[in-house]
């Protein structure tokens, strides 16, 4: 690695490049090994997401979703949300936004403001083109 | 034949809920290759609830932070309102009347669940989101919409700590306790809704596990006490993180006889969630009674 692409990932948050192991133990979840790929909305976690989750649920009312759509940049700005939410929906980072810690029930309400549904945001958090995720599917035009 | 004075439970019914089923709902997509498998497991439900012309449905189902939000989210909740509004969950709302409640017997599930110890969150406004109105929809044509009134009750499946699975068949056999100990005719179906397996996010999303929605649909029905045993971990392991929502077709198989008659079973795996469909008749409290002697 060189130094430069070092501190870049230095600089990434720690729940973006690692496993993030949450210190909660429970008889009903094994916190201590996650099942890979799988991100339980729990504890900090939760917490981390929680703004961000906030400003998801804001799309229930028809006046925010007209606001968004007149100015996102303003409407995200007026939120309060921070610059790496910001980013993380700026880019349409489904996976970032996950990581850090939001409900894919939040996920919905904001990609649909995109116009993006549920398994395009699938095939993007699994790293894949949505043409190669529905390769994977039973049904091709059930979405 | 002599009147029914009390309450009781008459059967229970398990349905996936899901955003798409809605969309196609509403585009008519009925009879398309695609759906016609799901929507068609749907049709004997409708004769079976028109033959057996429940007084109640109980339906239950997890909220899809649209009545509630993360700022306070109850572990167990119910409505005892008498109409529920139609929830916008982010892209408008689904155009359906308003979905009758049953006050008068929610409020004495309530007594009678928090007497029992199932210390749940009581509502008197909820709006109701797919949760509730995939199966609801599903099961009356629209002429009959909405001639049974419904009391929602919501399970916590989104944010850990979530019940356990048999907490959840408990809560079950708590509320056929309650509609037994009711003095009035009321014939009550009991409705457990989710997908079976099914992942919504992470790398891992897209995961189902047919041979394990088979057995689990097995299980359910002949043997929930194991399924009752079993951990979220296990459960998330086997059918993906947003299976465990299976948890609520317990609350519904708890609250029937130990021995069900199965009438109707269907399983439609298109895209992301295994979808299951069954009927089950409450065999009553005489084969409850044979089988514990």
């Amino acid at each position: 690695m060189s130094m430069s692409a070092k501190k870049q990932a230095d600089a990434r948050p720690a729940w973006e490049t690692e496993v993030e192991i949450l210190p909660i133990r429970s008889r009903l979840i094994d916190f201590a090994y996650p099942i890979p790929g799988t991100y339980l909305v729990t504890g900090a976690r939760a917490q981390r997401g929680y703004r961000l989750s906030k400003f998801c649920m804001s799309f229930m009312k028809p006046e925010v979703r007209a606001k968004w759509k007149e100015d996102a940049e303003r409407y995200m700005r007026e939120f309060g949300l921070s610059e790496y939410e910001q980013s993380l929906i700026r880019d349409q980072n489904w996976i970032g936004m996950i990581r850090y810690g939001i409900s894919p029930f939040m996920i919905f309400k904001l990609s649909s403001t995109f116009g993006v549904g549920q398994n395009r945001t699938g095939a993007a958090m699994r790293g894949e083109t949505y043409e190669e995720f529905m390769k994977t599917r039973n049904v091709k035009d059930a979405s | 034949m002599k009147a029914v004075q009390h309450g009781r439970i008459i059967g229970g019914l398990g349905s996936p809920h899901a955003p798409s089923i809605g969309v196609a709902y509403n585009t008519g997509k009925h009879e398309t290759p695609a759906w016609k498998p799901l929507f068609d497991g749907y049709k004997p439900m409708q004769a079976w609830l028109e033959a057996k012309n429940p007084d109640l449905l109980i339906v239950v189902a997890n909220d899809h932070a649209n009545s509630f939000f993360f700022d306070r989210y109850p572990t167990f909740a119910m409505s005892v309102a008498a109409e529920h509004e139609i929830a916008d969950e982010g892209w408008g709302k689904w155009p359906l009347p308003p979905v009758p409640g049953h006050s008068e017997f929610a409020w004495q599930l309530a007594h009678s669940l928090v007497d029992q110890e199932f210390d749940i969150a009581v509502c008197q406004e909820m709006p109701l989101d797919h949760g509730w109105l995939t199966p609801l929809s599903c099961f009356f044509p629209p002429e009959r919409r909405w001639h049974v009134p419904v009391i929602p009750i919501v399970v916590n499946v989104l944010q850990p700590p979530i019940p356990s699975a048999k907490r959840c068949f408990d809560l079950g056999r708590a509320i056929r306790r309650a509609v037994e100990a009711y003095p009035k005719k009321l014939d009550v179906v009991m409705v457990g809704t989710g997908g079976l397996s099914h992942q919504l996010s992470g790398e891992r999303f897209g995961f189902n596990n047919t041979p394990w929605d088979q057995e689990f649909l097995d299980l359910i029905e002949t043997n929930p006490e194991k399924l009752a045993r079993m951990t979220h971990q296990e459960l998330m392991e086997k059918g993906g993180a947003d299976s465990v929502e299976e948890i609520m077709w317990l609350v519904m198989r708890g609250a029937l006889s130990p021995k069900v008659r199965r009438v109707h079973r269907n399983y439609y795996l298109p895209m992301v969630t295994g979808f299951a469909q069954v009927i089950f008749e409450d065999l009553g409290d005489e084969a409850t009674a044979r089988r514990a002697a």
